[in-house]
């Protein structure tokens, strides 16, 4: 037995099918909707990653910064001593420093991560070697994009120190910025110079995996939170996030008031027709299941091709734009587009509910 | 018992100075097999009986049964498939939906009713009234006398007990007229439906059983078809 759907799918398809230029404009609005959903989409995930992959890749659970530094990781300036370990499972050290980085040729601006080489947050090395004299560093690979090269000598905008690239790293960027990183001791005398040997116990904060941030025991001026918090607190992390989110939300509602009218106006032009239909018997129900039908076909091909050209662009962009498809993401905004089309389509329903065949056949 | 029947229906509209009696106190009755012409000139309430008959509107007083169904005891919806199973219209414009062929005009009753015409049955249907060689066209792709005999076939195909016919010869020439007029009683025989035309042209009626004058609002039955010419 044939489903009530695909029943009312038959007035629908074959309105469509037989007025094709009509129906293809209506589509083609949807198509350039959902395009720029999908693509907004891939740009708000590629520049959540360029803020965040390389906390990210910590895999950590949590962060130990001062309770001054308005959860900023350059301004927590804490002791070595300050933390040990009680409720954690595992924790490290990080201390962070910004600069300007060049190769005599390029220039990009950079965070050096002084890490603990034996720690979880160690980087995986994916070229070259990994840091071992003093000095030496492992780079972000998008640097590579950039023209830096392993061996290459890297001088600074702070000091009159150099660094050298041993070696690269994949995704490892922090606040739209590369990272390299390196060990305490070259971070220290890029921060203090060589004459400052000794004893530092200043970090900038402790990196911790735990069960629970309940149990982590820190001293009253330091604070505890977890990474996601942290991630949501880096200057203008949130702030284009919820810029881009807004604009794909009102996307949603351009598309929903954008077809409701579309398929209001056709609609009208139905009127004396499906009066006709209703005068003869057949129900308000069957012509406005109809009309959520045609909806449906219509939103689903304007989502799916909107959606092919999202992923086709995405393949020629150059790796400047940071375009980064979720396709999970992709798919529930698609069957969103969807839905608020189809709620468009209630005005719709309304109108025909109302359609008194007895006008309609001119009674 | 009849398969139509209006008792003591009125329609009026408005009230006090501005009342309009559009159909006075009538009695009507179609039976099986009948061809009843309704003729009066224009304004003079014969849609508004038309209308009534088909439950597309409620009289301010009276009854219409339909095969024993007092319609206004139902609600719109149930009058609605009361409508799809009893009856079938003819209209005066055609009732042709644009973007569906003749063959789909018929698929689309089969999507909203069971127990519609055969394939076959429908096949003998097509031939009768010569339009099996239309099946595949677009309303837009008939002539005005192809259009109303595919809007009698939709009428018949739902196998209805009672056709509603307004003006179903407004568009058509003489001879085409005459052959449309042929058709229903050809049809009302074979079928036993009541058939009931509405029409202002007095020259299509010779063949009806009943003739039915509104003047005015007012219907009476007329003693012979021929007092009424």
């Amino acid at each position: 037995m044939k489903s009530k759907g695909s029943e009312v799918m038959f007035l629908a398809w074959n309105e469509i099918k037989n007025n094709k230029l009509r129906f293809t404009l209506v589509i083609g609005v949807l198509v350039l909707i959902s395009y720029l959903v999908f693509f907004l989409s891939g740009l708000a995930n590629g520049l959540e990653q360029l803020n965040r992959e390389a906390v990210d890749k910590w895999e950590a659970d949590g962060i130990i910064l001062t309770e001054e530094s308005d959860l900023r990781l350059q301004q927590s300036i804490l002791s070595k001593d300050d933390f040990d370990g009680n409720g954690v499972d595992e924790y490290t050290e990080l201390s962070q420093l910004s600069a300007i980085a060049s190769n005599e040729d390029k220039k990009e601006n950079v965070f050096i991560f002084a890490i603990d080489p034996d720690s979880f947050i160690m980087p995986n090395v994916t070229e070259g070697n990994t840091f071992v004299n003093e000095g030496e560093v492992i780079a972000d690979d998008t640097l590579k994009e950039d023209g830096f090269e392993i061996g290459d000598e890297i001088s600074l905008s702070s000091t009159d120190e150099t660094l050298e690239i041993a070696g690269f790293t994949d995704k490892a960027r922090f606040n739209a910025a590369p990272v390299l990183f390196t060990d305490r001791d070259t971070l220290e005398t890029l921060q203090y110079g060589e004459t400052a040997e000794g004893d530092n116990n200043t970090v900038n904060a402790f990196v911790i995996r735990a069960d629970s941030l309940d149990n982590v025991e820190v001293d009253e001026a330091l604070q505890v939170i977890d990474t996601e918090t942290f991630i949501e607190n880096l200057p203008g992390y949130t702030e284009q996030n919820l810029t881009l989110t807004l604009m794909i939300y009102f996307l949603f509602i351009i598309s929903a008031v954008v077809l409701a009218i579309f398929l209001y106006v056709l609609t009208i032009q139905k009127i004396s027709i499906f009066g006709v239909m209703k005068a003869q018997g057949i129900s308000s129900g069957y012509l406005a299941g109809s009309v959520v039908a045609q909806t449906f076909l219509l939103s689903l091909a304007g989502v799916m091709i909107g959606l092919a050209l999202a992923v086709i662009t995405g393949l020629f962009l150059p790796a400047a734009v940071p375009v980064a498809f979720n396709y999970i993401e992709m798919l529930i905004y698609g069957i969103i587009l969807i839905a608020v089309s189809v709620i468009g389509a209630l005005i719709s329903v309304q109108t025909i509910v109302r359609i008194d065949p007895l006008k309609a056949i001119g009674g | 018992m009849a398969i139509l029947e209006l008792k003591k229906v009125q329609k009026t509209f408005g009230t006090g100075r501005t009342k309009v009696e559009a159909m006075k106190e009538t009695d009507f009755e179609a039976e099986k097999g009948e061809l009843i012409a309704v003729i009066g000139p224009s304004g003079s309430g014969k849609s508004t009986f038309l209308t009534i008959a088909g439950g597309l509107q409620t009289p301010t007083d009276g009854e219409v049964m339909i095969n024993g169904t007092a319609l206004m005891d139902l609600k719109e919806k149930k009058r609605a498939a009361l409508r799809l199973k009893e009856v079938g219209f003819v209209l005066q414009a055609s009732n042709l939906v644009p973007y569906l062929n003749v063959g789909q005009q018929m698929q689309l009753l089969d999507k909203v009713k069971k127990g519609n015409l055969q394939k076959e049955e429908a096949k003998e249907l097509y031939q009768s009234l010569g339009i099996d060689h239309l099946i595949r066209n677009f309303p837009k792709d008939l002539s005005g006398g192809e259009k109303q005999r595919v809007a009698i076939a939709k009428a018949l195909y739902t196998n209805p007990s009672i056709i509603l016919a307004d003006e179903p010869t407004a568009s058509l020439d003489s001879d085409r007229a005459f052959e449309v007029m042929n058709m229903l009683k050809e049809i009302t025989k074979e079928k036993q439906t009541a058939t009931i035309v509405v029409t202002h042209d007095t020259r299509l009626i010779d063949d009806c059983d009943k003739v039915y004058k509104i003047t005015d609002g007012k219907m009476e039955l007329q003693e012979s078809v021929h007092d009424t010419l």
